[in-house]
């Protein structure tokens, strides 16, 4: 059991502002409580002697409790969860809101709050919570209408009311929860506390959740990725698109995160991520119920040609593939199946078939090891018992273990054979889709259950010269820095082409000449963005030539741009582009994830082809070498059309070492290295532009 | 008595801070001071009579009753150039005016300080530029000069050459630390081969650069709806109006910003909150932000402003505020007076000798 099993199974409840009012929240929850809980419930009030007939105590310390759950006023409320803190209770639920989601003096409450829960090490939900539940004690401390039924799904959410619409409906549904959480402001625990404890838990099947922000994304995949070696984590998050993310800020404040990193962090944590409520619910029901296929080959077995058809394009959209089958199997079914009906997948046992016939049809498709589930499909017809179809599929997917979803299409005459589905754990659907979906996610979830992660690599780099060369930019006018700060790349390991910035013309030659061949020379200002627009990049430098192009670079920009800062000029070798393929690295600093790596087709066709793929670093080498396969480009680096082969496992260091560099230091912002050009020989990291924070160096 | 006028090859090059805190200087030194702004350039209103600040300051620093039309003569209004130019102004009646105002003014002072108006030039029109001012008062001149690249040097030359044998020195103020090295080390030596003397360098300080939030709020007549601090200084700002994610990444580059947008684009509000260089946040139309943003503002620390206009008329004024560099309060002239004492020669400038009668009180 978990840290926070005692939250979820309290021998005694302490509700701190409880009254027999009708219509507030502190007789809501006394209701609920006294209702069905197995434990003892103690009202705290200081104003009554008894609540609801039970015996009232004036303070916290004398209820004896071991959780608190607080439903005063704002303003009295962080005292009341002090005392509570001071009488050795170790659990609060703070239901009160007025917090930081109210404004300027809420949130110096919420920090009030924070830091006496520290003090105490409390376990505190909210504030600005519903409350929670859990069903193994019979357990409703929130102030929401209606008890969870027992079951296998944990469910947390940031939005309290979607707790009690969720409910509402579940319970028509008959589907249960182990425990509910509404995380309110999440002001101490948050998702990654209540994923930790879930895991935990033996009694939960399925993690289930509605999030609008993740408050510490990388303790949020780490605690993740060990939770979904063996309990699903199924997520929905809202504030996907522009207008829902405006939505999300002005509802919690929450900033919205990129969801390039939220797609991408959910990856790597392992977590299902459900696009809408019917989505969570499917997948979660399935996960809950169901066992999870070795193979993500599917038969689909119907009576209906067009849903079929239907069943056959979801499939062809989701992760999964149409099985195909083995000879025995297509003997079996031409034996069993009529002339006119369809012996390869989708599975036609033609409209006129007996149970008995559809039946046979599903085992001998189960039976097939090539199969790794199936769809049961049928439309109502006259020859064909529902509920009988319903019995024979419970049966044979116990028999054969393997997951099946059921679409039995129609109203009223399929309820009786839903009933008989539903107790065995088998959701059916109307949509051929949706059974598909559900499918999918089971088949998405056992590659996730035995997926290995490994530690990422450490290299060995300079740390303190990389802390010195960020350091440039405290003395700047704005937080960039580009080309100067080319070193940094050479402290973690990252090549560069050989070169230094001058600031005189003689410099310039001096550099040149420690250089073989011609030179590329470049204007290094933060204030000009776009050197080449202004003359200021001239390539294949003689030596003999470099005195004036310094001298040209430096006029061009004055005259262009006169107010720009100008540090220098690059003196840089020649990098053969035509021999290699320009490749883009770099990190966006996501505000919930932290690092989000980027790899990519670089150069110029970064913003055209938009060709990238993305982690949260830190990274493993099998992640990034996975990036450096994932882009539609990759077959470039491999050497497309009788070129050679780009020295891909340079590529996947520097992805490694830039990924170190970025988790070193969290004062870089955003860094690009474009183009990091990949030849046969190795790489070259030819541009850097970084943004620095200086208050965190 | 000795006579200073400073003048500037730009407007907002930190005339008035110089002027004002020249006047510190003298009255530590036990000097009595005086001070004048012949031409009032800071307007309120292109017609009648304005009250300039900088005169306004001058009568608190130095405890003068002196009125305020006596140190402001001459209101260099649009209306005034008008009417000059078609011919209703009488330029020897003005150089009398001014002549017999400053001659009161001076009366029983140590040290008169003239502040010139906007530019070395303004006043031509009526024969008072700053150099005809100054030959008027015989005053010595001190130009105010602005440095960040060598092509700038030219001004300064033509300036000097303007103003003649009265140029008591080249002035170089808010000069930023890249530029720093290379003015001193090889303007300066050349500027003193052509024979114009240089008073000092002064370096860029950042509290003289930009607005502090909380003047910022009182300037825009903002409400303040954070208890955060309002003691962070602003120099450029950025409006939000684009999409949460491209915001970040636009607000994270720069340093020392106030971010302007709508009370309504909380994904902006949140992007703007998580970047560093993001020092307050001024929301337009009047609209509170929801609680939520409030609430994140304050665990940030980052100020939320209101104001009731729209975001273009804000950035137009907030803009205007920095730019103007005003010299507002005794603070910004404080600090300047430092800068001058660690920069320049003060005792060779006010004349330190002039106020004989006093033993100097200079507690640096």
């Amino acid at each position: 059991m978990g840290e926070l099993s005692e939250l979820f199974a309290p021998e005694t409840v302490a509700v701190v502002g409880a009254t027999e009012r009708e219509g507030s929240v502190g007789r809501a929850i006394m209701d609920n409580l006294v209702a069905d809980f197995d434990g003892t419930v103690v009202p705290v009030n200081p104003n009554y002697d008894e609540v609801l007939g039970i015996e009232c105590v004036s303070d916290v310390g004398a209820a004896d409790a071991d959780l608190a759950v607080v439903v005063v006023p704002p303003k009295i409320a962080v005292e009341a969860v002090r005392q509570a803190g001071e009488s050795g209770v170790r659990n609060v639920v703070v239901i009160t809101a007025g917090f930081g989601e109210t404004g300027s003096e809420g949130a110096a409450r919420e920090r009030e709050l924070r830091e006496v829960a520290q003090q105490y090490d409390l376990n505190l939900v909210g504030p600005n919570s519903l409350g929670i539940m859990s069903t193994g004690v019979d357990m409703n401390a929130t102030f929401g209408p209606d008890n969870a039924r027992p079951g296998g799904m944990s469910f947390m959410s940031q939005s309290g009311a979607f707790i009690t619409a969720v409910l509402d409906w579940a319970n028509d549904q008959d589907i249960g929860f182990r425990d509910v959480v509404s995380l309110g402001n999440k002001a101490v625990l948050d998702e990654a506390d209540f994923v930790r404890e879930w895991g935990d838990d033996p009694e939960t099947d399925v993690v289930i959740g509605y999030l609008e922000g993740i408050e510490e994304g990388r303790e949020f995949i780490d605690s993740a990725r060990e939770v979904t070696q063996d309990t699903p984590i199924v997520l929905v998050k809202s504030g996907r698109t522009d207008a829902g993310a405006q939505a999300a800020s002005s509802h919690t404040g929450t900033i919205a995160g990129s969801d390039e990193a939220y797609e991408t962090g959910l990856e790597q944590a392992g977590v299902i991520r459900a696009e809408s409520v019917q989505e969570l619910f499917d997948a979660a029901q399935m996960l809950g119920s169901q066992p999870l296929p070795e193979r993500d080959d599917v038969a689909i077995i119907t009576n209906a040609g067009g849903p079929g058809v239907m069943a056959t394009d979801a499939v062809g959209d989701s992760g999964l593939s149409m099985a195909s089958f083995s000879d025995a199997t297509l003997d079996a079914f031409s034996e069993k199946l009529p002339a006119e009906g369809n012996i390869y997948n989708p599975v036609d046992v033609v409209g006129d078939a007996s149970n008995e016939r559809f039946r046979n049809a599903l085992e001998i498709a189960l039976e097939d090891e090539n199969v790794g589930c199936a769809v049961v499909l049928s439309a109502p017809t006259a020859v064909l018992d529902y509920a009988q179809l319903a019995r024979d599929t419970v049966e044979l997917s116990e028999a054969y273990d393997k997951p099946v979803a059921a679409c039995f299409m129609g109203g009223e005459r399929v309820e009786p054979a839903a009933e008989v589905l539903k107790d065995a754990g088998i959701p059916n659907y109307f949509d051929p889709a949706r059974a598909v979906d559900s499918l999918d996610a089971l088949s998405e979830y056992a590659d996730i259950s035995t997926r290995e992660y490994d530690a990422p690599t450490a290299f060995d780099v300079d740390r303190e010269a990389a802390h010195d060369i960020l350091s440039a930019v405290k003395g700047r006018g704005d937080n960039r820095l580009g080309v100067e700060a080319m070193d940094l790349l050479d402290a973690y390991g990252i090549p560069t082409p050989e070169g230094d910035i001058v600031d005189a013309p003689t410099d310039a030659e001096d550099v040149a000449a420690r250089i073989d061949g011609d030179v590329v020379m470049k204007i290094v200002s933060p204030d000009i963005l776009h050197k080449s627009d202004i003359g200021g990049v001239k390539v294949g430098v003689s030596e003999a030539d470099v005195y004036d192009a310094y001298e040209d670079l430096i006029t061009r920009a004055r005259n262009y741009q006169p107010d720009a800062e100008i540090i220098g000029v690059q003196v840089q070798e020649m990098v053969d582009l035509d021999s290699g393929v320009e490749t883009i690295v770099g990190m966006n600093r996501d505000p919930q994830f932290g690092p989000l790596l980027l790899f990519g087709l670089g150069g110029i066709f970064v913003e055209i082809l938009e060709d990238t793929t993305f982690r949260v670093a830190p990274v493993a080498e099998s992640e990034a070498k996975a990036m450096t396969e994932e882009i539609d480009s990759a077959p470039l680096l491999r050497g497309a059309r009788g070129r050679d082969p780009a020295d891909v496992p340079a590529v996947v260091e520097t992805i490694q070492r830039l990924s170190q560099l970025v988790t070193d230091f969290p004062a870089i912002l955003e860094l690009d290295i474009n183009p990091l050009v990949a030849t046969p020989d190795g790489v070259q990291a030819v541009d850097v532009r970084l943004t620095v924070d200086p208050d965190q160096l | 008595m000795n006579t200073l006028l400073v003048t500037s090859t730009h407007e907002s090059t930190g005339k008035t801070a110089v002027t004002l805190a020249l006047g510190l200087l003298a009255n530590e030194r036990g000097q009595s001071v005086g001070y004048m702004k012949p031409k009032g350039t800071r307007l309120q209103s292109n017609v009648g009579k304005t009250l300039d600040q900088d005169p306004m300051l001058a009568r608190e620093l130095f405890d003068t009753d002196a009125e305020m039309h006596q140190m402001e003569p001459i209101v260099y209004s649009p209306t005034f150039v008008e009417g000059a130019i078609r011919g209703r102004e009488q330029t020897d009646e003005l150089r009398e005016q001014v002549q017999s105002n400053f001659d009161d003014l001076a009366t029983g002072k140590d040290l008169m300080l003239v502040e010139g108006g906007g530019t070395l030039s303004t006043g031509g029109i009526v024969g008072l530029t700053d150099p005809q001012v100054a030959d008027l008062l015989d005053a010595q001149v001190v130009l105010v000069a602005d440095y960040t690249q060598p092509g700038d040097i030219d001004e300064v030359l033509a300036a000097a050459e303007d103003i003649g044998d009265r140029l008591a020195g080249v002035l170089f103020n808010r000069v930023a630390d890249t530029n720093y090295d290379e003015l001193e080390t090889d303007v300066v030596p050349f500027l003193e081969r052509r024979g114009v003397p240089v008073l000092g360098v002064l370096p860029r300080v950042q509290e003289l650069a930009g607005i502090t939030v909380e003047g910022l709020a009182s300037e825009l007549g903002a409400e303040v709806v954070t208890d955060a601090p309002t003691d962070a200084f602003v120099e450029r700002f950025l409006v939000g109006a684009m999409g949460g994610d491209e915001a970040l990444r636009y607000f994270r580059r720069t340093k020392d910003a106030a971010v302007i947008t709508g009370g309504d684009r909380s994904e902006i509000h949140t992007a703007a909150l998580e970047a560093p260089g993001v020092k307050c946040l001024i929301l337009t139309g009047g609209h509170r932000p929801p609680g939520a943003i409030v609430g994140k503002a304050e665990q940030k620390g980052i100020p939320v402003l209101l104001v009731n206009s729209d975001t273009l008329t804000a950035i137009e004024r907030a803009e205007d505020l920095v730019r103007g560099g005003r010299t507002r309060d005794e603070r910004t002239v404080e600090l300047m007076r430092e800068l001058l004492f660690d920069h320049t020669d003060v005792d060779a400038l006010i004349g330190a000798d002039e106020g004989a009668s006093s033993t100097g009180d200079n507690e640096e």
